[in-house]
């Protein structure tokens, strides 16, 4: 019965068609869209590469978003991966409570893209928020977190991190999967924990490293909730990433062609660096994988 | 155990005390949430302890009749007359397209398998204009039919990836089985597969609700009266007018917006993290 | 000198729960000494407990002149040999084997030396480029034993090594490996190994003693042929041995000076030999043992081949043995002779009376209660 392909293609047609009409189809229309100056009013009009032009050369926002867009990967997706890295090693043993500790790393990860956190999280790093009250109940200065430019992209890069819950119980999975009788192995050898954990754990869980260091790539270039209810983009636009300036562009100004142009830049951006992680892969990811042998 | 035990007389002290502090300050602002909802404007402003020196339930009611014409309970209906439909209609089609992907050949199943890897790592931002453009055309516009349709089409490709990994690890035999008997594909599928998937159907499930509960691109897009509004354009809007926000009753709706999906997740505990993990380790 | 002793050695989990009951046992410089037993015996945890994989929650270890109880495994100058390997999957083969040595400091020439050394030694140079997972079974293990030797511990541990081979395999790597130990301890090198296994055919071909274990208690501890002619308790005289030795709870008959056995209807007499080293010990109540071999179709001319009447139930054709099956009323016995024997044989159906002769001189006596053997030596 499964090698009836007119029976499978059946059964995988609701998604040829998603992808043809939702996917697809959009995108190439973004592309062509992005060619031409279209305001919702007037029939579109063909300008060729005028608006990649002009975002190339005349426009400093751009600059801007982009390199804040940037600054915010660099800094949040590490902090993230690290961070689920080094609590699953942590969590990797075995504990009573384990299932309490990895529900209470995990719940912020699934309630953290919801506006009510993005409320929450706005004011907590209000002037008189909880942050700025426990700063000062520890004998420092309050910070302007939402009004100081210089301080504003810790208040989002932080509610990324607090969301390393989901990757962290990949990594937990992925570890509890390293046999024991590896590291006894490596005890016998003389390999003291720290020496374990780096010349064994790591590089024998460097697939599942690369996977959540892709994700989370992808997932903090789309980054939008958070910049939008917490800081707007501001201040001075510290933290106006790409997503906004997208985001106003198509639907504020509705000046159409210059925000699919805008898209697929980011596209453009995210896409190589997709290409590239894979390219480094071949270079450090090590897939125990099935014996090839004899 | 072996060396571990030597460390669980010594450590696991240790790991614990990182553990718990991290997880302290993990959630105590979500803790401090609840708790703020039943503070007075000017407590909340002055301490970063819990404990509300005096209950007050009064933020709950406010918040929840909200400045608008509409109450919450509006907004929250809305809310699940969004969600309910599209889980539905994710199901039906993320499981009918797993169960192709995972089992039968048919034409272009590699590309197509290709495409849906690679539509899971970029940015679908790019796609939101032409989409939006596409649903005008259609008359769509404020009504929840672009937020819900498309998952009728399995464009939720992370769920049709995650029911594949899934499927793939579960052997044959009783399809098999199925098919001496005399099942047809669907019969197969209905009978044999789906009691088999229920875990990853179980996650589906959890994750769909927990994210078109929080959805607020799509709605922001789409929804142009306030009356359609889901719970997250409606929180939007209470923070709206930017000098004069009323922060207990905003705080307290939050408290009552996350309500809903954390009942949820810990109703399917158990069966969320299993689904969750199975479809990322094996590389 | 790298003698092992354990002395008066307890483990007892934090539950409660008392895995080994105080063992005392002298392991001598160079030797090579097996732990075996059934599953649940407790002599991988033991293993462990020298490795120091396991704490030791009580009694003393000492590995040539150091008490060890308290040391991490590098520091107790051992190595040990892994069930399924435990080959770094990440690393080619040449960095699995010298992993542990670049840790301690040696020099790079030094490890290129005992690495290559130990890959002659195995016959595996060609494979040393090579990763785990593109290595079969018998070679992944060649390489977990190289890793041991590139070492030069003080003590070679063993955790069921060929377990995870098939058969044949596991017979040619039971040679290698016995022929690797006498070739260390011939070069002057310390090669004392403690080598666990479940399979008392690897026991009684491998071990130059063997220490038979159950329930986290030694039954004995003796040379193969000590332990196969002399064994201490029933269960020892069961375990070693295969096909196993015929067990019968039977009584002891005293009457005309003589002392005879009950076996179905009949009562056999005891030898002299036996009477004699039949202590002081007045137990009615034995269980009578006697090897598949030393019972025969024929009478021997030894004049001690007492007759037996027993009930046919089917044969086994071994090729150069029969393993013929009986039964005395309930209880069954199993009998190995030569082939030749197997046509007298042929005509029987099940349920025919055959007559067989039992070599008493070889027959074991436990104690019907203790089971410990009667006959002193």
């Amino acid at each position: 019965m499964y090698e009836n392909k007119r029976l499978g293609f059946m059964f995988a047609l609701p998604f040829v068609l998603g992808i043809l009409f939702f996917k697809l189809f959009p995108f190439i229309a973004s592309f062509a869209l992005s060619l031409t100056q279209y305001d919702l009013i007037d029939p579109p009009q063909y300008v060729g590469l005028e608006n990649y032009r002009e975002l190339a050369n005349n426009d400093p926002l751009f600059q801007q978003s982009l390199g804040v867009t940037l600054w915010f990967v660099i800094l949040a997706v590490p902090l993230r991966v690290g961070f689920a890295l080094l609590v699953a090693h942590v969590l990797n043993f075995k504990m009573r409570g384990i299932n309490f500790f990895r529900a209470a790393f995990y719940i912020p990860s699934i309630l953290g893209g919801s506006i009510a956190v993005a409320v929450l999280w706005r004011f907590i790093f209000a002037k008189h928020g909880l942050v700025n009250i426990a700063l000062i109940k520890m004998g420092f200065e309050p910070v302007a977190w939402l009004a100081d430019e210089h301080y504003s992209m810790v208040t989002i890069v932080l509610l990324f991190t607090w969301q390393f819950g989901s990757s962290m119980v990949i990594f937990l999975a992925a570890l509890q999967n390293v046999p024991t009788s590896l590291y006894e192995a490596a005890e016998c050898d003389g390999a003291s924990k720290t020496v374990q954990f780096w010349r064994i754990t790591v590089p024998l869980i460097t697939p599942v490293i690369f996977f959540n260091m892709i994700m989370q790539m992808v997932h903090a270039f789309q980054e939008f909730n958070g910049p939008y209810m917490i800081t707007e983009g501001g201040p001075l636009n510290s933290t106006y990433v790409l997503t906004l300036y997208i985001y106003d562009q198509s639907f504020k100004y509705f000046n159409l062609g210059y925000g699919a142009a805008l898209s697929w830049v980011l596209f453009a951006l995210v896409g190589a660096l997709a290409l590239i992680s894979f390219w480094s892969s071949r270079y450090w990811v090590f897939y125990a994988g099935e014996k090839d042998n004899k | 155990m072996t060396a571990e035990e030597e460390n669980n007389a010594k450590p696991p002290l240790m790991r614990y005390l990182i553990l718990g502090c991290i997880a302290f300050l993990m959630l105590y602002p979500l803790i401090w949430l609840v708790g703020a909802s039943f503070k007075t404007n000017s407590e909340i402003f002055s301490s970063a302890g819990f404990w509300p020196s005096k209950i007050e339930f009064s933020a709950y009611a406010a918040g929840w009749k909200t400045s608008s014409e509409y109450t919450f309970a509006t907004y929250f209906i809305n809310s699940f007359l969004i969600t309910i439909p599209k889980i539905f209609v994710t199901l039906i089609s993320c499981v009918m397209v797993a169960y192709a992907f995972a089992r039968f050949d048919f034409y272009g199943k590699k590309i197509l398998f290709g495409i849906m890897v690679s539509t899971m790592m970029l940015p679908l931002i790019i796609l939101r204009m032409p989409q939006y453009l596409m649903f005008r055309e259609f008359g769509w516009i404020d009504t929840y039919l672009p937020l819900i349709i498309p998952s009728a089409f399995a464009t939720d490709t992370f769920f049709v990836f995650m029911l594949v990994q899934f499927l793939r690890a579960i052997p044959r035999d009783m399809e098999e089985a199925g098919m001496i008997d005399g099942c047809n594909a669907f019969q197969l599928l209905f009978h044999i597969i789906i009691p088999m998937l229920k875990p990853a159907i179980i996650s589906v499930i959890v994750f769909q609700f927990i994210w078109t509960m929080n959805d607020f691109m799509g709605p922001l897009i789409y929804l142009a009266s306030v009356e359609n509004y889901p719970v997250s354009l409606a929180l939007k809007m209470s923070i709206g007018a930017t000098e004069e926000v009323e922060w207990r009753n905003v705080i307290a709706i939050s408290v009552v917006a996350l309500i809903p999906s954390i009942a949820v997740f810990f109703a399917a505990q158990k069966h969320f993290i299993e689904g969750a993990t199975s479809s990322g380790v094996k590389g | 000198m790298a003698q092992v002793s354990l002395r008066q050695i307890k483990k007892t989990y934090p539950n409660g729960f008392t895995a080994v009951h105080g063992v005392d046992l002298e392991i001598k410089d160079g030797e090579f000494m097996v732990f075996v037993g059934p599953s649940g015996c407790a002599k991988s945890t033991l293993l462990r407990m020298v490795a120091g994989l396991e704490k030791i929650t009580g009694g003393e270890m000492w590995i040539g002149k150091k008490k060890v109880n308290d040391l991490a495994p590098k520091e107790r100058g051992i190595a040990m040999v892994f069930q399924n390997y435990a080959l770094y999957p990440h690393m080619k083969v040449y960095e699995n084997l010298a992993f542990g040595l670049k840790l301690s400091g040696i020099s790079k020439q030094e490890v290129d030396q005992r690495v290559r050394h130990a890959a002659e030694l195995l016959e595996m140079t060609h494979l040393l480029d090579r990763f785990p997972k593109q290595l079969s079974g018998g070679q992944a293990q060649r390489v977990a034993v190289g890793r041991a030797i590139v070492k030069k511990p003080e003590v070679f541990l063993f955790d069921e090594p060929l377990s995870n081979l098939d058969a044949k395999l596991r017979a040619s790597m039971r040679v290698r490996l016995t022929d690797l130990h006498r070739t260390l301890r011939d070069s002057g090198q310390a090669a004392t190994s403690i080598y666990v296994t479940h399979d008392q055919v690897e026991a009684m071909t491998m071990g130059e003693r063997i220490c038979v274990l159950k329930e986290g208690r030694i039954q004995q501890v003796d040379t193969p042929t000590a332990l196969y002619n002399r064994p201490a308790n029933a269960f020892v005289a069961s375990f070693i041995g295969s096909p196993e030795m015929n067990l019968i709870k039977t009584n002891l008959h005293q009457a005309d000076g003589q002392i005879k056995v009950q076996l179905g209807t009949t009562q056999l007499a005891l030898p002299a030999t036996h009477t004699a080293r039949l202590s002081n010990n007045k137990a009615a109540d034995v269980i009578f043992g006697i090897r598949p071999e030393h019972i025969h179709f024929h009478a021997r001319s030894q004049g001690d081949s007492l007759p037996l009447e027993t009930t046919f139930r089917f044969m086994e054709h071994m090729g150069a043995e029969i393993f013929l099956y009986v039964s005395l009323g309930d209880t069954p016995l199993t009998v190995r002779m030569p082939a030749e024997e197997a046509e007298a044989l042929a005509q029987l159906e099940r349920g025919a009376p055959v007559q067989l002769h039992i070599q008493m001189s070889a027959c074991h006596l436990f104690d019907g209660q203790s089971e410990l053997s009667l006959l002193q030596p």
